[in-house]
Formats: C-alpha cells, sequence, structure tokens
C-alpha cells in the first residue's frame, strides 16, 4: 500500500519574474508504508524542496502530493498545521530548536495543542527523549548542547507525536562520525517500529545501509535514477 | 480556549525570554507611571477642590470702579436682602496683608461669628473651638501655611500686625485650619470682621463683597438680572466661575507636564518601533519552527497575544500601583511642584486617594491597543508564510 504518492509535482521560486527558478521538474514518486528511501544528489538537486513540499512546509506549484489518501498539495493553513502536527515528524539539518527553551521544553512544544493532559505529555516527552538517548540532558538549555545531542533533541521532537512518517533533512551534515553512525542507529530502531523514512542526503554513509529499500538520485530537480 | 498545557508553555517563554521583554516592560511602566501620577494628583486635587467649595456660597458681588474691584457699600445688604429666594446674606471683609520683611503676604479675610451660619461653620471646620474665647480678644485662625510660616519667624503665639495708620496690633494665634483646606486656605488668616477692618486699614461698615445663597437654581439667572438692574457698577461671581478658575488652573498646571509626557511617549513610541523590527528579525525564527512542528497560524497568534496582554498588564498594574504610592504615600515629590509650587507660601497639600477608574481605563486602551498592534500584525504576517521560508 502506498504511503506517499507524488504525482507530476514540480516547484519554481519566484514564478513569473525574471529570476524564476525550476527546483523540482515534473517528480513522480511512490513510497510504501513502513520504507525507508533515500533521497540522494548534490546541494541544490531538489531534494530538501521535495522534503518540505511532503511536510506541507511548502506548496508545489503543480503537480499532487498524496499522503495516507490525504492530498496535502493544496491543503488550507489549519488543516495543513494539523497534518503536520500529527502525521509528519521533520529532522532538518540545522536543527531548529528554539534556543531559549530547554530539551524537554522543546520536545513539549509540539505537543501543546494537541489536547493532551499535561500527565501525558510529560509522559510522551520522556518517552522520546528516551527513545532518542537524550533523556540525561532533558533539563539541559539548548545552546549548552554539542551538534550530536541538539541532532538528538530534534529527533525526539520529531517522534513525540508518534507520527507515521519520518522526514530528515542532510541528518549527519553537521555530525561528526561517531554522531552520524548513532543517528543511523536510531534510524534502524525507527525502521523496525514501521516508520516510513525519507532521508535527504548526500552523505555516502546511507546508501549502504540495511534497512534501506530505495534510493532516490536526484539531479537539476529531476529524477535520474532509482535504486530498490 | 486557554488550557494548562498552552498557559504552562506560556509561562515557560515569558521566564525564559525575559531579557527580550525587559525593556519594553520598563519604558512602559514609566510612561503609565507619569501619566497616573498626574491623574492622581489632578482628581485628588479636583475633589478636595470640590469639597472645600461646596461650603462657598452661591453668589460673591462686588462693587466696580473703574473696571476694578472695590469696596462695596453696606446698604447694598438692605437692597439685596429684599429680594426674594435669598438666603445666608452675608458681608465680608478681606484683603492681603503683606509682610514686607520677607515678602509675603496673608490673605486676611474677617468673618461676621455673630452670624449663626457663620459661627456653625466655623465649629464644624475646627473641633472643639472656643467661640467666645475666640471674639473676646484679638485672636485669628489661621491656615497651615500661614502657622508654618509664623513659627519658623518665632512668632510661635502672637504675631503684630502693622496698621495702614502706622499702629502695631498684636494678635494671638488661636488655631490653625485643617490641612484638608490647604488647596484654598493655606495663606488664610480668619479673624474677626472688626479686627479684619483694622489690620486692613479699612473703614467702620465698610465690606469688601457680599455673598449669599438662592436655594432655586432655577431663579439664578433672574437674581443676576435683578441685580445688574439694581446697581450699575455691580459684579456678581457664581459659585461655579470660582470652581472653573480653580480647575483651569490646575489643568493648565498639569498642561506644563504634557511636555515631559510627550518625550516620553516619543520613547513608548520608539519601543513599539523596536517590537516591531523584532518581531520581524529574531522571532521570525521562533514562528517559522513553530509552524513547522505543526502550530496553526491562529495557535502562533494566540500565543503572542496573550504573551504580550500579560506584558501589558504587568506593565499597566506596576505603573499603577507605583503612581498610586509615589502620589498618595510619598505625596509627590517634584510633581507637586509643577501643580503646587509657585505659590506665596510652602503648601503641604495633603493630596486625598482619589482613583478615576474611567480615566484609568482609557490610558490602558491608549496604551494596550498599539502596543498589541505593534506585536500581532508582525506576527501574523510572519505566519502566514510558509513555515520553510521563515525559518531560513
Amino acid at each position: 500500500m502506498s504511503m506517499i504518492c507524488i504525482e507530476n509535482v514540480s516547484k519554481t521560486y519566484n514564478a513569473g519574474t525574471a529570476q524564476a527558478f525550476d527546483v523540482l521538474k515534473d517528480i513522480n514518486i511512490e513510497i510504501e508504508d513502513a520504507k525507508t528511501v533515500i533521497l540522494s544528489g548534490i546541494s541544490g538537486s531538489g531534494k530538501s524542496t521535495l522534503l518540505s513540499l511532503i511536510a506541507a512546509l511548502d506548496k508545489p506549484s503543480s503537480g499532487k502530493i498524496q499522503v495516507a489518501d490525504e492530498l496535502i498539495s493544496k491543503l488550507p493553513d489549519r488543516h495543513a498545521s494539523a497534518y503536520r502536527a500529527k502525521t509528519i515528524g521533520v529532522i532538518f539539518q540545522h536543527f531548529n530548536l528554539l534556543e531559549s527553551l530547554s530539551v524537554e521544553e522543546n520536545v513539549m512544544a509540539a505537543l501543546i495543542h494537541s489536547g493532551l493532559p499535561m500527565a501525558e505529555i510529560k509522559e510522551k516527552v520522556a518517552k522520546s527523549m528516551q527513545l532518542a538517548s537524550i533523556s540525561h540532558k532533558a533539563t539541559q538549555d539548548i545552546n549548552s548542547l554539542s551538534g550530536g545531542e541538539k541532532q538528538r533533541c530534534a529527533i525526539a521532537r520529531a517522534l513525540v507525536h508518534e507520527p507515521k512518517i519520518i522526514l530528515c533533512d542532510e541528518p549527519t551534515a553537521n555530525l561528526d562520525k561517531a554522531n552520524a553512525l548513532k543517528f543511523i542507529e536510531i534510524l534502524k530502531t525507527l525502521h523496525q517500529m514501521g516508520k516510513t523514512i525519507i532521508i535527504a542526503t548526500h552523505d555516502p554513509l546511507f546508501e549502504s545501509l540495511d534497512f534501506v529499500d530505495k534510493i532516490i538520485h536526484l539531479e537539476d530537480g529531476m529524477i535520474r535514477e532509482k535504486t530498490e | 480556549m486557554l488550557n494548562s498545557t498552552f498557559l504552562h508553555f506560556l509561562t515557560l517563554l515569558l521566564f525564559k525570554q525575559k531579557s527580550k521583554h525587559i525593556g519594553t516592560v520598563l519604558v512602559s511602566v514609566m510612561v503609565i507611571f507619569l501619566l497616573s501620577s498626574v491623574l492622581f494628583i489632578s482628581s485628588s486635587l479636583q475633589s478636595s477642590l470640590m469639597k472645600t467649595l461646596q461650603g462657598e456660597a452661591d453668589f460673591t458681588v462686588t462693587k466696580l470702579k473703574a473696571g476694578e474691584t472695590t469696596q462695596t457699600p453696606n446698604e447694598w445688604m438692605d437692597k439685596i436682602e429684599q429680594m426674594n429666594g435669598i438666603s445666608a446674606l452675608s458681608p465680608r471683609v478681606y484683603g492681603r496683608y503683606f509682610y514686607a520683611p520677607k515678602e509675603k503676604s496673608f490673605l486676611v479675610v474677617g468673618v461676621d461669628f455673630f452670624e449663626e451660619q457663620n459661627a456653625k461653620t466655623i465649629q464644624k471646620l475646627i473641633d472643639g473651638l472656643d467661640l467666645k474665647a475666640f471674639l473676646s480678644t484679638d485672636s485669628m485662625i489661621v491656615g497651615a501655611g500661614v502657622k508654618q510660616f509664623l513659627e519658623a519667624h518665632y512668632f510661635k503665639n502672637y504675631f503684630t500686625f502693622k496698621t495702614s495708620q502706622g499702629i502695631f496690633k498684636k494678635v494671638k494665634i488661636l488655631r490653625t485650619l485643617p490641612s484638608q483646606s490647604n488647596l484654598i486656605a493655606n495663606d488664610m488668616v480668619l479673624m474677626p470682621m472688626e479686627l479684619a477692618r483694622e489690620v486692613l486699614g479699612m473703614a467702620e461698615e465698610e465690606i469688601t463683597d457680599i455673598t449669599f445663597n438662592v436655594p432655586n437654581d432655577a431663579e439664578w439667572s433672574t437674581i443676576i438680572a435683578k441685580l445688574h438692574l439694581m446697581f450699575n457698577d455691580v459684579r456678581v461671581v457664581e459659585k461655579k466661575e470660582i470652581q472653573k478658575a480653580y480647575e483651569n488652573l490646575y489643568n493648565y498646571k498639569g498642561g506644563l507636564f504634557l511636555i515631559l509626557y510627550l518625550i516620553t511617549l516619543l520613547t513608548f513610541v520608539l519601543i513599539l518601533y523596536q517590537r516591531y523590527t523584532m518581531v520581524y528579525s529574531s522571532e521570525r525564527k521562533e514562528i517559522g519552527i513553530l509552524r513547522a512542528i505543526g502550530w496553526s497560524i491562529q495557535d502562533i497568534l494566540k500565543l503572542k497575544f496573550y504573551e504580550n496582554i500579560i506584558i501589558v498588564m504587568v506593565s499597566f498594574i506596576l505603573g499603577v500601583v507605583l503612581a498610586y504610592g509615589y502620589v498618595f504615600i510619598l505625596d509627590a515629590p517634584l510633581l507637586r511642584q509643577i501643580f503646587l509650587g509657585g505659590a506665596n507660601l510652602e503648601n503641604h497639600v495633603v493630596f486625598t486617594p482619589v482613583v478615576p477608574f474611567g480615566l484609568l481605563g482609557s490610558i490602558f486602551l491608549f496604551y494596550a491597543l498599539p502596543f498589541l498592534v505593534a506585536v500581532l500584525i508582525p506576527a501574523w504576517k510572519i505566519a502566514v508564510i510558509p513555515p520553510k521560508e521563515a525559518m531560513l
């Protein structure tokens, strides 16, 4: 059963102006439930843009994106926010954490509008931090963390609402090898838990992983190669 | 609706980002403090003034000579007494006594204490006053400013007036007027009418003006018209004109403060501008992140609204409470000089607590609305752009 279905998707920045730039051109991808997919390609190939379209952080210029039978490419704001809050967990390249808050407060931020009681939120936050191996830094401010710890905090935040899909944008770009390997271990666990995982990366470390189901190579905004 | 989770997060953000808000709160408190202080002072003065003037006569009649007020003929008393609808008709003798060595003056008021109404009023004003003793010797009752001035110049129990005939008249300082009347009686000296005439160098039977009441308000214009028909050279002053004159005096003094307030207001506008631009720069990423993890535009606006309404409320309450303490507990040092400075004798007016809730409400609106607009509009502008762009 297909979890994500991308049909004829294109994205143009500054459309209609002299600076118009096509980032994605006629993309067609189908990703099945519980699979791990790598979007590879050099910087500027369009992989991060494709991730942000799947996460409904941006809208495609044309084409359709369907996630779990829901057409998310044209969702109004309220529904797009609800979709991000329930279905998607994003791990950003630059972590995008709220610097003034602690680890657990950052993780909690994703559940503020869930309507859950505080006790349950705390329970979920603790579970998620444990999964991301960051519980020992729960009360520490973000500014005092290392790059690897910041990323594990971002992972905990992405997992706290138990999303079906995990999107990772250049997850190892700011990590040393030891932390990159730790991250891969966490990904493996998530894969075993049945999550659909999409990783946008140009790190060759990911291509040889045994749990990767598909590698999609992007070049100049177009799919050049798909490896099953 | 606010739930406990949202409140928890809101409190977290406010406390953890307090350095971001502290400047705004300080300037806001300053603006509210200054404005509320002036409001408290002027409301307190006006309230005291109204209470003090309540006992004043409805009308004061004076003779005019070459456009200037002059001594009023005593026979006017008989003519006015014959008019219908008049009560508490009373002659008054007053004038300024100039104390040359210190270039200060007292307002000497002569009162006919044998007149029942006047006797009752003074006994009501000063507890336990022995009117017999007061009238049997050359005595006076002085305002707080006069008392302080005389004591400072070694006139503890007596003061010697020098009359226009060059005679020295020793008068006993019997009592001091209560401090509540300082607003208009600070430099006043009350004494029996005959003694006042002597001190002021007025002839026997001469009076300065005549006061009376007209209980039926509807008759006021008729009485004024009749007085002008009866006397060609008369000046009639109504009680409300006296009230207006005092109000204008304090409003004018409040106006001086406006310059100070405008400067502070300018700072407030700069702070608003700074908030506006700050939302664009530092809060842009924060809003983008929250949107990326599932917050809707409405959630963001709700967070920003409550965050800033708390800042507004805290600043407002702090400003008003500080102003209350400054005016009614500390007696408004510095600002009182603007309102009461320049008086003949130093005036120790005690500000009676008066809180004008309506005006405070208006201040709150004039402060809170632009503040919230300056924060919510840029927050909304950021919230509607794609989160990916906002996080850059």
